[in-house]
């Protein structure tokens, strides 16, 4: 494991304490922002293909962890995130702020949905999709991405200058 | 065999990637969450350090509030000084309701098959991550005597059930989750409904109510015991947008939940009675609460 997967890893968990703590303290319902989904799409389109698709799988399984649902549900969907984002990598535009609030906003509401129709199937809760959360939801990680995505990018661009032996591809 | 593996390493990994968590949610979906060692490993790593962030904002918190509340101290601690009458007032008139029902339940031979539970008073020191996730971290694990399904309640209400725990942590799944359902008795016409999540923090929906049961806007729905994970008569919600179509069994109505879940700092959780530490106050004994 190179030390930037692990240093990717590690931001991973201290944006799933900011997750959980952050809503808890603000008191806020709706506008909650998905920052693990945010460093799924990062990696989706500037890790390589194997790499990407493990450290999506990491911050699935972190979400899994708090989520009480059926474990490795946010697992799978974020591969499939991954998977999706790198199919449509050539397309999407990350280089600005507001692109990167497009792209997370986008791909928030469509794992939302995706999530509702996968959970309501399998677990026999039944299809519930909350229209305002949903789109709270995507606001809030859509505001969010720029952050996340700068995080990731100085967290790279160390590795970059450092040269590709300190791990980045 | 080698040369095509090397050659398909990337699609057969992403494609493992995503067949193997997606198998395990396949055949988990039903059944109830387990946390396996490295589940346990990780919230141990990461609840301690969510809680000190959230201690040390509710410590700076109070700090600020203490100030401000000196300010006031005077006319406040009046008022309260009256309310404190009046609550002992009412708590005399409570004592004597508790002793007289005694005295008809004993009349009446009833014996409450309920077994002795405690309140054990958990601070909440997280959220699910997940923004779709209807959870509450709180730091009370199994090492407390915390089980899963353990009701959790709050002075407002019943909150949710205990879903996943490790030694000093738990998660408790809120009563709006899609995944909850709770039996539920409406205080006013004695009538039986389910009350089930719908994943709307705000909002809950009301289940097998008969259209014939005179259920009304504003109607307050307290926990029916029995089976259950809560105890009998905790307040759920109130029913709001009643809705008796022509035909069907039954009526349609949504719930508003007694507790605003996005304020709740600190909830009760009901455990098996056993020695009794001084923090943790009986709730109901063997005849009865």
């Amino acid at each position: 494991m190179t030390l930037r997967i692990a240093l990717v890893i590690l931001v991973c968990m201290a944006l799933a304490v900011v997750e959980s703590v952050g809503p808890f303290l603000l008191h806020l319902r709706s506008v909650r922002a998905d920052l693990l989904l945010v460093v799924v799409l990062y990696v989706a389109l500037h890790d390589d293909v194997m790499e990407g698709a493990a450290l999506s799988a990491v911050a699935g399984y972190l979400s899994d962890l708090t989520s009480a649902t059926p474990a490795f549900l946010y697992t799978f969907l974020a591969v499939l995130t991954f998977v999706v984002i790198r199919l449509g990598g050539s397309a999407l535009k990350t280089e600005g702020g507001a692109q990167s609030a497009a792209v997370a906003f986008g791909a928030s509401l469509i794992h939302s949905l995706v999530a509702a129709l996968v959970f309501g199937f399998f677990t026999g809760a039944g299809f519930h999709l909350e229209i305002a959360t949903l789109l709270w939801s995507a606001v809030g990680t859509g505001i969010a991405a720029p952050l996340v995505f700068l995080i990731l990018r100085r967290l790279d661009a160390r590795f970059l200058s450092e040269g590709p032996a300190a791990g980045m591809r | 065999m080698g040369s095509i593996l090397k050659r398909f390493r990337e699609p057969i990994f992403v494609i493992a990637l995503l067949a193997v968590p997606f198998l395990l949610f396949f055949v988990r979906a039903k059944k109830g969450i387990e946390l396996n060692r490295v589940d346990r490993a990780l919230i141990a790593l990461l609840a301690p350090v969510e809680r000190t962030i959230t201690g040390t904002v509710f410590a700076v918190s109070d700090v600020f509030r203490g100030y401000l509340a000196l300010r006031g101290v005077g006319e406040e601690n009046l008022r309260l000084r009256r309310e404190g009458l009046r609550a002992r007032s009412l708590e005399q008139q409570v004592v004597e309701l508790r002793l007289e029902n005694d005295r008809l339940r004993h009349l009446l031979d009833y014996t409450d098959k309920q077994a002795p539970t405690r309140l054990l008073v958990a601070h909440v020191i997280a959220v699910g991550v997940s923004p779709h996730s209807h959870t509450l971290r709180i730091a009370r694990g199994f090492d407390d005597g915390v089980v899963k399904g353990a009701a959790v309640i709050s002075p407002d209400g019943i909150v949710g059930t205990v879903a996943q725990l490790t030694g000093g942590y738990a998660d408790v799944q809120l009563i709006v989750s899609p995944l909850s359902a709770v039996s539920a008795i409406s205080q006013r016409t004695r009538s039986r409904s389910t009350v089930k999540g719908t994943g709307d923090m705000a909002r809950a929906r009301l289940e097998y109510a008969p259209r014939t049961d005179d259920l009304q806007e504003g109607d307050v729905l307290v926990t029916a015991g029995g089976s259950g994970f809560f105890p009998q008569g905790l307040r759920i919600g109130r029913i709001t947008n009643v809705g008796k179509k022509p035909v069907g069994l039954f009526l349609t109505a949504e719930v508003i939940p007694a507790v605003d879940f996005a304020r709740l700092d600190e909830v009760e959780v009901v455990v098996a009675a056993a020695p009794q530490p001084a923090e943790q106050v009986p709730v109901a004994t063997g005849s009865g609460q």
